[in-house]
């Protein structure tokens, strides 16, 4: 006979089937040009000049922003990327 | 003779800018330092020629040094993914910091009358280099700590004074690029 656990928290992670995505965030930094990061995130994330320069502000006002979600994997990539042309980014599980 | 101008469009992928010798040498000089500060990561421990060609640098710890560790930022705000992260990728980050630092270094040597012309390719290796070169006096000026204002007063007999300077000089030029590159992908 199958014993069954009392609480199913003791064997499976009450989070593991919840998938959060991954997301990537700008910090802000006094040395980059309001203007570079703005093209930057245009050129890396094919995003609208509109776009760009909305998030971009939020970094500026903000502190930070976040500028793409998805797979661990993708956002190690775009994080690789910023850091290439400069800009402060990490990458974390999504906290909302 | 040209008159010293930031960087202007020509036709579709046409970029021109003209320098003054002194800023051409400038320039010139502050790429071979970071190419220089970058090889400083080159690390000797890693003999293992397969570990080095997929990019495993054998660096999981930050650098200690300020200006690299600007460079090379840690991703991760947890040590331990952050070590991870870099073990994998540092190398790679930095080859590719060094290679725009080369390509402007090369672009400056190779322009005759000091006037430099580049395509679309390679703006974004000289925006790349130059934002590089900011963030590397960025930290030996602190910005982070002086305002302008504090930075404008350095006494004239200061030596960031001059670092001063040339740090404001590629923020205009830098932001002259900018501008020729996004009034073109407004058309």
């Amino acid at each position: 006979m199958v014993r069954t656990a009392e609480k199913v928290e003791d064997l499976v992670d009450p989070t593991f089937l919840v998938d959060r995505p991954w997301v990537t965030i700008v910090w802000d930094d006094p040395v980059n040009l309001m203007t570079y990061v703005t093209y930057v995130l245009m050129t890396l994330f094919d995003y609208s000049k509109e776009r760009a320069n909305e998030l971009m502000l939020k970094v500026h006002n903000e502190g930070k922003a976040v500028v793409s979600s998805g797979r661990r994997e993708e956002m190690e990539r775009d994080v690789q990327r910023l850091h290439e042309f400069g800009l402060w980014a990490t990458l974390q599980r999504d906290d909302q | 003779m040209t008159t010293p101008s930031g960087f202007t469009r020509h036709g579709d992928n046409s970029f021109e800018a003209a320098f003054a010798q002194s800023e051409r040498e400038v320039l010139i000089n502050l790429a071979e330092q970071l190419i220089e500060i970058l090889a400083e990561r080159i690390d000797d421990v890693h003999s293992d020629p397969l570990a080095a060609m997929v990019g495993i640098t054998g660096h999981d710890s930050p650098p200690d040094d300020d200006v690299l560790l600007r460079l090379l930022p840690n991703a991760y705000a947890d040590p331990v993914d952050s070590a991870e992260f870099r073990r994998f990728t540092e190398s790679v980050l930095r080859d590719k910091k060094r290679a725009h630092a080369m390509a402007i270094r090369s672009h400056l040597l190779n322009s005759e009358d000091s006037l430099v012309r580049i395509n679309r390719d390679s703006a974004g290796a000289w925006l790349g280099a130059m934002n590089d070169i900011r963030l590397a006096l960025g930290v030996r000026l602190k910005v982070e700590e002086n305002s302008h204002d504090q930075l404008e007063l350095l006494a004239p007999d200061d030596p960031m004074r001059g670092v001063y300077a040339v740090y404001t000089w590629l923020g205009w030029l830098q932001e002259s690029l900018l501008h020729a590159l996004m009034d073109d992908s407004e058309e």
